[in-house]
């Protein structure tokens, strides 16, 4: 459903991503690990077409998005629902009103059909209650679980998912990764998480990808990552401050 | 050369290259800017769709417009009674003090009117449009609006733009108003020239080229100030610092945009029409 063949992009002169090759197969669930600032989330802005790659092709179905003109991107970006890490809701817009935007702009349906459609989408995430509420007076969690909703009311394709649960308490984040599964399970959509948080990885992924040093050094089912040989995936599945990861920076941070 | 480098009090020649550089940018970027937002709204209409909800064009109009014309009353009743006074006792001294209510008229409605609403409103209302936009942008509201499929110019820019260039021929016309009612009064409190006198002598003097050219001028000081500060917001880079370094830069860019070009639009148009 998505291809990346050799992605290389570099932010003020540093290479961030160099020579990524990725494929994600229809309705899996994708989990793409790295540390913070290794171009995990420049990986799903360049799959939406937000950014344009150095280097590289990146495509969805038979689109090849770093090559689309604005007005066939838009319609494009229509079929890949995103969730972003701080859920980037419309703050003068009640929650009602971002599940509805998406449908209000891009469909031709009625008044009565969007609210049934937005009515079913955040009974869906638990948050039918709010629908009122403006972003600010809702919880970290409660905010995912309306970006969700409002990724999904376009019953997209693919849905790319930016640290879903980063910044969120064990429970919540178990919920909104709960709800994730189900999600995607109940409407069959391909999902591309990015995510630095093991447990919330495990819980989702139908497979792994790790990136490192701007390349996907390993993929794999879940088990075969538990198991894997690699001292950099098994360094960041530990947590453990021995390994190539850190090599060279601790040592400066020891000697300070 | 440590002695050069202390003695110099300007920009070198390259840097004022860079600055030439940077400013010609700036101009093609804001004029694309404009174009692109142009675009995306034609082909929304193309489609036979809404460019943007008038619920949302209505909220930008009464906050630039409605909401405005207290201030813009006010400073232009201030500027006429003033201008009236000092003018006023210059022109009596030669007997002239009937010419008043025309110079204040024409002043007005050709040149202060809209230079005046639009340095009110780039301050205003330009600033306001690149804080709410910057912070969007920071906020990935921007961003998550373009990932939906959503043309974030027609939606967010679009609206105020056109808010800015509808009303502001209206607010001109607010302060031509103020400022001529304002003369009215000290022409009749100072100057013995009773209010339907004054509005005889404002008749005779204003022409009707004299209101084409305010309200044209208008027009574009509104689609220039709306650009600038849409343009300033949806750039907007480096957190909150940026909000507030790219709100600074929009009002000072559009002010002095609307100055230059009030000052072209002037020198072309006494070429073209003199007297």
């Amino acid at each position: 459903m998505v291809e990346l063949r050799n992605v290389h992009m570099e932010f003020a002169k540093k290479n961030v991503l160099e020579g990524v090759s990725l494929d994600v197969q229809p309705q899996e669930r994708l989990v793409i690990m790295g540390q913070s600032g290794s171009g995990k989330s420049t990986i799903l802005r360049l799959i939406l077409g937000i950014l344009r790659p150095n280097a590289g092709a990146i495509r969805f179905k038979q689109f090849e998005i770093n090559r689309l003109q604005r007005k066939k991107l838009q319609q494009v970006r229509q079929r890949i629902g995103m969730v972003y890490q701080y859920s980037a809701l419309l703050s003068s817009q009640t929650v009602r009103e971002n599940v509805a935007l998406p449908l209000e702009e891009l469909t031709e349906k009625s008044r009565s059909e969007i609210d049934k459609i937005v009515d079913e989408k955040l009974e869906l995430v638990g948050m039918q209650d709010a629908k009122d509420l403006l972003p600010d007076e809702l919880s970290g969690g409660m905010r995912k679980r309306v970006a969700l909703a409002r990724a999904l009311v376009l019953e997209p394709e693919l849905i790319l998912l930016d640290e879903p649960s980063a910044g969120l308490d064990p429970v919540i984040a178990s919920v909104v990764d709960e709800l994730i599964i189900s999600l995607t399970e109940k409407s069959k959509v391909t999902s591309v998480t990015v995510t630095h948080e093991m447990e919330s990885a495990f819980r989702i992924a139908t497979r792994m990808a790790m990136l490192y040093d701007g390349k996907i050094i390993e993929e794999g089912e879940p088990e075969e990552f538990k198991r894997s040989k690699n001292p950099v995936v098994a360094q960041f599945l530990s947590g453990s401050t021995e390994g190539p990861i850190l090599e060279g920076s601790l040592d400066a941070i020891r000697k300070k | 050369m440590a002695n050069a480098e202390t003695r110099r009090t300007g920009p070198g020649p390259f840097e004022v290259v860079e600055i030439e550089r940077t400013f010609l940018r700036e101009v093609g970027s804001v004029f694309w800017f404009i174009v692109n937002t142009f675009q995306e709204t034609l082909e929304r209409v193309q489609q036979g769709r809404v460019p943007f909800r008038a619920a949302s064009f209505f909220r930008q109009s009464v906050r630039a417009g409605v909401d405005s014309v207290p201030l813009v009353g006010l400073v232009s009743f201030f500027l006429g009674l003033t201008m009236a006074l000092l003018t006023g006792y210059q022109l009596q001294r030669f007997g002239t003090e009937r010419l008043i209510p025309g110079l204040v008229a024409i002043a007005f409605t050709r040149e202060l009117g809209p230079l005046l609403t639009g340095i009110m409103l780039a301050a205003r209302i330009g600033a306001a449009f690149t804080a709410e936009l910057g912070t969007m942008q920071v906020n990935e509201e921007v961003e998550a609006i373009e990932a939906m499929g959503i043309g974030p110019l027609r939606f967010l820019a679009a609206p105020r733009m056109l808010a800015l260039f509808l009303l502001m021929p209206c607010l001109s016309t607010v302060s031509n108003i103020a400022a001529v009612f304002a003369s009215s009064l000290v022409c009749k409190a100072y100057f013995s020239i009773a209010f339907p006198y004054f509005l005889d002598l404002v008749k005779d003097s204003l022409l009707i080229r004299d209101i084409i050219t305010g309200v044209l001028k208008s027009f574009m000081f509104g689609l220039l100030i709306g650009a600038i500060a849409c343009y300033r917001g949806l750039t907007v880079k480096g957190g909150a610092a940026g909000v507030g370094n790219n709100t600074t830069s929009s009002v000072v860019t559009a002010i002095t945009t609307v100055i230059g070009f009030d000052t072209v639009y002037n020198v072309v148009y006494t070429n073209f029409y003199p007297v």
